[in-house]
Formats: structure tokens, sequence, C-alpha cells
């Protein structure tokens, strides 16, 4: 007893005390509900279910159908016209932050405009481009004005050979503010010194943008592409709202939702979830060797990417000798 | 420090405050009238009447009631849960929730009726359900129908009950009636009858042939006129199309759960103007002979009311609960007019005929509470003339009350069909194919109609093409599930 009530008094203890009493509930909340759903969503994707009645075991059989549902292949082709609408929006929001965070005359109102999109509601965006969409009303009008003939100009959302980019478009127009923002962020983060410095080194204003500020900023850049690639794979509103995800519009989560809730074919759902994580996980994984390769350089300053390696591979090797001299050790206390 | 220590308290005092604000309800609206009180002593004494007017086996049934007879002296409050909250509001332009109730008190003093309406009705409600004490009355919702013994009380036999009561079938269990119908539809679609006249069309079509000429008069006469308007863009009005296939098609009652569920491909053509396949044909056929809006992406629910009001639209194809919405829509309310479907079966048409919500009594209210539940849905049955003021066919069997938005099926000896419940033991098996073969007929399949529009428009697939994969994956879905398929 007294044992115990010394260690609760101890340093050592009360650290513990501290550590196990802070963290308890954030990990219980966790586990309860992210973790627990995500594991039961797993074994719901093993059974073909309804969210009422029995269930039955079926294996793989959710995640073979997954494969030869025309349906389900379809909407993850659809993805690759938002992950094009993505690469183009963060390059173009790279742009203007770039632009924008030199002296630029109304810098700031700009920025608000170009922000403004990403504070309005997904609901209402839909809706707002379903009308700029319909036929004889806003987006032909103003085309109009400009000499288009209304005749020739194409059905926005009823072609199917345009309407995903009429849609890729709505959610460009959303998101290009909010990665533009986090790009002015990070480059407002950037020493001025060192354009100082490479200007006097004779540095353009792009060489500036290729070596100083590309380089500085090269996580906020990750982290827009993999949330971008996420976000594509994920589209949702605009199809939703706009087309319901008719036509030739039905992205993975249109599709997934259908599934779910109109044909309450849980397992395939939950089937599909567990899918779409896998294919984000490899697309970031694939994203992140991209960019190692990409910006090898950067962090290398005058010695060549060679001896960089091996100089990481001499640490490493330290790093071990030193661990397994710590397990030695161990090993001759825990013997006495 | 102890300032700090305040400072916490307080600060905790008031997430609690902000979290406890989050879990207060603020949907949901109530209305009382009548007598407010009811005392103990009189409450017990009207436990003691409900015991003598309960039937020998000790339940109560909607067959021993008699209006104004059973149960006067009751004295009791039952809580309503409605999905009609348009019907709790002043500027209600029909009878109100506050007129039916007045009326009610006027035969039954004691009985006060508190009525809850909830907006998100289908949803809320089934949530409602599962804590116990919802209230007396509610509608309904989509529950399995093996747990309505477990919520609901049984108003009688079947065979008690339907001689009193029509469309029953829907919510009818191992032969015990568990829902009243609020009141029913008929299907068939919505028509501005002034363009109709002006277009020449003097005689409504019987046929799908001559419903799509009728279209095309329309259009002929004045091609800014939308002859058929599909309302694709909303996507759920496109699911009002399953609800023609059934008695409306074929004139069987048997049709939904005998021969969707059990016949082989069911939407084969039967070659002679009739069933399921020549219900979407008429969609087909109108969308490919341009006969429908010209961008149908981009349609508008909400003004797409006020256009057939205005004769900017002539058809619309919606159940009958949409006439009321068109009429209140402009200023023309008396252009609008109600067809049967055009489609004949042997020389004489039929029109599929369905309940609205049903009444449930909540089973584990107390007896004297079941009972004044129990007079209060006879008395909106039979009394409140509920179902005429709200445009819908009558309820209780004896009435003959027929709105007049059904004078177009009357003049052409349309006969109602009501569809027969599922066959004994095999209550969940369409919800078990639409689940498999994704159609889901009369059940959200929204999808598969607007599919019909994209490739009759871009004429990608031929009609016999979508019927035959229809077909196909029903088939699939039959042998999935372990249906018998007749030959």
């Amino acid at each position: 007893m007294s044992k115990i009530q010394s260690f609760f008094k101890s340093k050592k203890g009360q650290r513990a005390l501290i550590i196990v009493g802070f963290s308890i509930i954030p990990l219980i909340l966790l586990l309860v509900f992210t973790y627990y759903p995500f594991l039961e969503m797993i074994k719901f994707s093993f059974y073909n279910m309804r969210y009422a009645g029995a269930r039955k075991f079926v294996g793989f059989k959710n995640y073979i159908t997954l494969f030869n549902k025309r349906e389900i292949a379809g909407s993850l082709v659809l993805s690759l016209y938002y992950m094009v609408g993505a690469v183009i929006q963060i390059s173009i929001a790279l742009y203007l932050a770039t632009i924008l965070s030199m002296k630029v005359r109304m810098g700031g109102l700009f920025k608000g405009l170009i922000f403004f999109p990403f504070l309005i509601n997904g609901i209402a965006i839909g809706f707002i481009f379903k009308f700029f969409y319909t036929r004889g009303f806003v987006l032909d009008t103003v085309l109009s004005w400009i000499g288009f003939n209304m005749e020739t100009l194409p059905y926005w959302l009823k072609d199917q050979a345009i309407n995903n980019w009429s849609l890729v478009y709505s959610s460009f127009w959303k998101y290009l503010g909010q990665n533009m923002v986090l790009f002015i962020g990070a480059i407002m983060s950037v020493d001025a010194a060192l354009y100082e410095a490479a200007e006097l080194d004779g540095a353009n204003k792009f060489q500036q943008f290729r070596y100083i500020i590309l380089p500085s900023i090269k996580t906020i850049v990750t982290l827009n592409i993999i949330l971008s690639i996420t976000g594509s794979l994920s589209a949702f509103e605009a199809p939703y709202v706009i087309t319901s995800g008719n036509n030739g519009t039905g992205t993975f989560f249109v599709v997934m939702n259908k599934i779910a809730h109109t044909d309450q074919k849980v397992g395939l759902a939950s089937a599909m979830a567990v899918f779409l994580l896998v294919v984000i996980l490899i697309c970031t994984l694939i994203q992140k060797l991209l960019f190692k390769y990409i910006f090898r350089n950067a962090n290398t300053d005058d010695e060549s990417l060679k001896a960089k390696k091996a100089r990481e591979k001499e640490a490493k090797a330290k790093l071990k000798a030193i661990k397994a001299e710590q397990k030695a050790l161990k090993a001759a206390k825990g013997g006495n | 420090m102890k300032f700090k220590k305040v400072m916490a308290l307080s600060m905790a005092a008031v997430m609690a405050a902000s979290l406890a604000a989050c879990g207060s309800s603020d949907t949901t609206d109530t209305q009382t009238t009548g007598a407010e009180t009811a005392e103990t002593t009189e409450a017990t004494e009207a436990t003691e009447t409900t015991e003598d007017s309960a039937s020998a086996d000790g339940s109560l049934q909607y067959k021993d009631v008699v209006l104004g007879e059973t149960g006067t002296d009751i004295t009791t409050t039952i809580k309503v849960l409605s999905h009609r909250t348009d019907m709790l509001t002043d500027d209600y332009n029909g009878t109100s929730w506050a007129d039916y109730v007045a009326a009610f008190n006027e035969q039954y003093p004691g009985i006060t009726v508190e009525i809850e309406g909830i907006t998100d009705y289908a949803n809320d409600a089934l949530l409602r359900l599962q804590g116990e004490d919802w209230g007396d009355i509610m509608m309904i919702p989509a529950v399995t129908k093996a747990d309505l013994a477990t919520y609901f009380m049984s108003y009688g036999t079947e065979e008690d009950v339907s001689a009193l009561v029509n469309y029953t079938t829907n919510w009818t269990y191992n032969g015990e009636v568990y829902g009243i119908p609020t009141t029913a539809n008929a299907q068939g679609i919505v028509y501005n009858k002034r363009v109709f006249e002006e277009a020449g069309v003097t005689e409504l079509p019987k046929t799908p042939e001559e419903f799509i000429a009728a279209l095309q008069a329309v259009k002929d006469y004045d091609s800014s006129i939308v002859p058929l308007y599909t309302n694709y863009a909303a996507n759920w009005t496109l699911g009002a199309w399953d609800a023609y296939i059934s008695g409306g098609a074929t004139g069987l009652s048997s049709w939904t759960n005998d021969s969707l569920i059990h016949g082989s491909n069911p939407f084969a053509d039967p070659g002679d103007g009739t069933g399921a396949y020549n219900v979407y044909k008429i969609l087909y056929d109108a969308v490919a002979a341009g006969l429908t809006e010209d961008d149908f992406s981009t349609t508008d629910w909400e003004s797409s009311k006020t256009m057939i009001n205005n004769g900017e639209i002539a058809t619309m194809v919606l159940g009958s609960w949409a006439v009321p919405q068109m009429q209140g829509a402009g200023e023309n309310a008396d252009d609008i007019g109600y067809m049967p479907f055009p489609i004949t079966v042997d020389g004489k048409q039929y029109a599929a005929a369905g309940p609205d919500y049903n009444f449930g009594i909540n089973v584990n209210s107390d007896d004297t509470n079941k009972l004044a539940s129990l007079i209060f849905v006879k008395w909106m049955t039979e009394e409140s003339g509920f179902s005429y003021n709200e445009g819908g066919l009558p309820i209780a069997a004896d009435d003959t009350n027929v709105p007049d938005i059904y004078q177009a099926f009357t003049d052409a000896g349309v006969t109602y069909v009501v569809d027969d419940p599922a066959i004994e033991g095999e209550e969940d098996l369409m919800n078990e194919l639409n689940s498999e073969s994704s159609l889901n007929i009369n059940n959200g399949g929204n999808d598969k109609v607007a599919a019909i529009i994209e490739d009759a428009s871009t004429q990608s697939r031929t009609f016999d093409e979508i019927m035959e994969e229809w077909n196909a994956t029903w088939t699939e879905a039959q042998e999935i599930v372990g249906v018998t398929v007749n030959e």
C-alpha cells in the first residue's frame, strides 16, 4: 500500500499519473469514435448486409463485386477529371500566391476576392452553379455578351463530353482561394534576406521562385497536393448537388452513397470505403516518393547527393550500433 | 490562484451549458387545444370505463368503437406526431389541425389532443420510435413489418378492419392490422386542361400512342410549351414513374408482390401496350421525340409548379399529392387536371391506388390513452373528412365522397387497383431484390429512370436494350436471393 502511495508521490509516479490523466480522455475518444467504427466498417465489408435484417458472411465477395461493377470502375475514372483539375488549381494558386506575396497594388482585395468562395457552403455553391450552367442563364448570357451565338453554345450539364469539366470547375472555383492562402502563408515565412542575396547574385524572379520559394514551402505544397488528391478521389458535393450523380457524373462517393443508402448494400459500400482508403494511401505514397525525388537537392547545399547518402548511411549505422549497445547493457542489467 | 480557479469553474459551466443547448430540439412545435387538465380522480374513472369497453380478451378493437358512444366520459391527453407541419400554421389554406381538433372536441370534450409537427418526418419519426414515450399516435414510418407489434397496437384482424377501412394492406402483418391510412392517392398524370384544349386534344389519351400524339399536338400548337416536363434534375421526382407499373399498367392487384417478384423477365414487352415496359417506354419515346424540356439537366422543381399553372408545361407524371401544389402555385388553379395513366388493358383503364401515411397507436401507452387514440383515429377516418379535404380517395369503406380532381378518372370508368399484401413469408423479398438488382422499384430508384432519359437523349442505347439489361439484373437478383421464378 505504502509502496503504491510512495510511487504516486514520487516524481516518476506523478509524471506517469499526469501523462495518463491527460491522454486517457482523448485516447478513449479517438478509440471509441474513430478506430472502433473504422474496424467495424472493415468487418462489415466482409458481410452481405442491409441496415436491418440478418447479416451473412461472404468473405471477399464484396471486393470482387467492386472490381466487376461497371458503375464503380467508371466512377474511379471520373476522379482523373478532378485530379487534372486539382493540378491546374494548385499551379494557378501557387502562381497567384507568388505574385500576391510580392508588392501588388490592392493585393489584400484580390486575396479576399479569391478566397471568398471558400467561405461559401458547398451545397450553396452547388445551387449557384446549377443556375450558372442552366440553359440561357448566367454563363450563356455572359458568353452571348462577348459575341458567342447562343445556339452554338454547348449544354454545360447535359452534354456528357463536358459536364464533368463543368463540375470540376465549380470545385476549382471553391478551393483555389484556400490553396492560395495556404501558399501565401508559407511564402510569408521565407526570410526576405534570401531574396536580396539572390538579387545581388543576379537571380531573376523565376529563379527566385524556383530556388528559394519552392524549396522553402515544399511541405505546404506536399500537403496541398495530398489534400487535393484525396479531395479528387472523394469529390462529392458538386456532382451530388448539381447533377445528383446522373448523366455520367457519378463520382466514387456519389456511387457509394447510392449503394449504401438507396440500394442498402452496406457491405459493398464498406468495401468501397476500405478500397478508397487503400487507393488514397497508395496515391500518397507515390506522391511522397515523387517529391523526395524532385526535392532531392533541396537541403544538400554544397555537398553532392552521393555524399549526403553516404553520410546518412553512416549516421544510421552509428544509430544501430548505439542501440545494440543499449540492448546489451539492458540484458546485462536484467541478468543481475 | 483563486481567480484562476473561478475562471476555470465558470468556463466549465459555460461549456456545459452550451452542450446542453445543443441537446435541446428546435425543429418541433407543439400545439395544445381543448381541456388542459386531467385530474387524477377522473383518470381513474376513465380507466374503469376502458375496461368495460374492451373486448373479451382484453384488447381494444377498431370495430368495437362506436363514435359518440364509446368513451365519451374519458378525460385524458393524447399526443399525435404528424408529418403535416404545414397544417399547424395559421395560414394553411385548407382545414388545419386546430380545426380538426376543435371539431373532435365538440364530440369528445374530455380528450385533449396535442399535435406535434416534425419537419423531416421520415427520418426523425424512426428515431423517435426508438424512445418509447414519443406520444400515442404517429404516422407509421418505414419500419420492418416484423417489428410492427413491438411498436404499435393492433386495430384488429385483417378481416374485421378491412370491412370498415380501405387500403389497410400496407401495415398488415400476420393477419393483424397496425395502421389506418390517413388518406389515399391514385396514380395519374398532372396536366394543364387549358393547354390540352387549345392544342386540340379534346379526348384524354388512353394508350401510349395516343399520349405521345397528344404531346406532339401540344408541341405543334406552341413549341414554347413543354409537352412533358421530366423534372430530371430534382431526381426524386423520377421515382414517381415506378408507381404506374403495377396495377395501373396491368390491372392486376397481384403484380408487385407476385408477377414482379416471381415473374421471369417482368420488364419484357408484353406486346399489347401494357405492363412496365410500356410505362417507361412512354418516357423514352417522349424524350427521343424531343417532347420534353430542351435541357433536362437543369430543370427546376419549384418553378415547374408555376410553369404548369401558367400553361408553359402541358403534363407531368406525378402522384395526386402534387395536384394541390400545382393548383396553389399560380392564379390558374382551375386549369390543373389529373388524368388516368394512358394505358388500357383489354379496353379498360386502371389506376394504382394506395395509402399515404398510416395512423399507428403506441402499444406502450396506457389503456385510457389507447382507447382515446383509437377513438381519435376512427373519428379522423369516418367523420373528419380529412381524406376528402386533402384530395384523397375515401378511407372509410362506406364513404363514396371522391374529390373533384378524380373527375377524369370517374368519367373514364377507371378501376382503382390496390396492391395485394406481400405473400406470407415473403414480406422482405421485394427489399432484397431491390437491393441486389439496384433497380429499387418504388424505393427511390431514381437513377435508373434518369438513365432512360439520358439514353433516349443521346440515343446511346435503344429502349429494348435498357429493358433487357433490367431483366438481366432482375433475373440475377432473383437467383442470388433464391426466388422461385414462374415461367
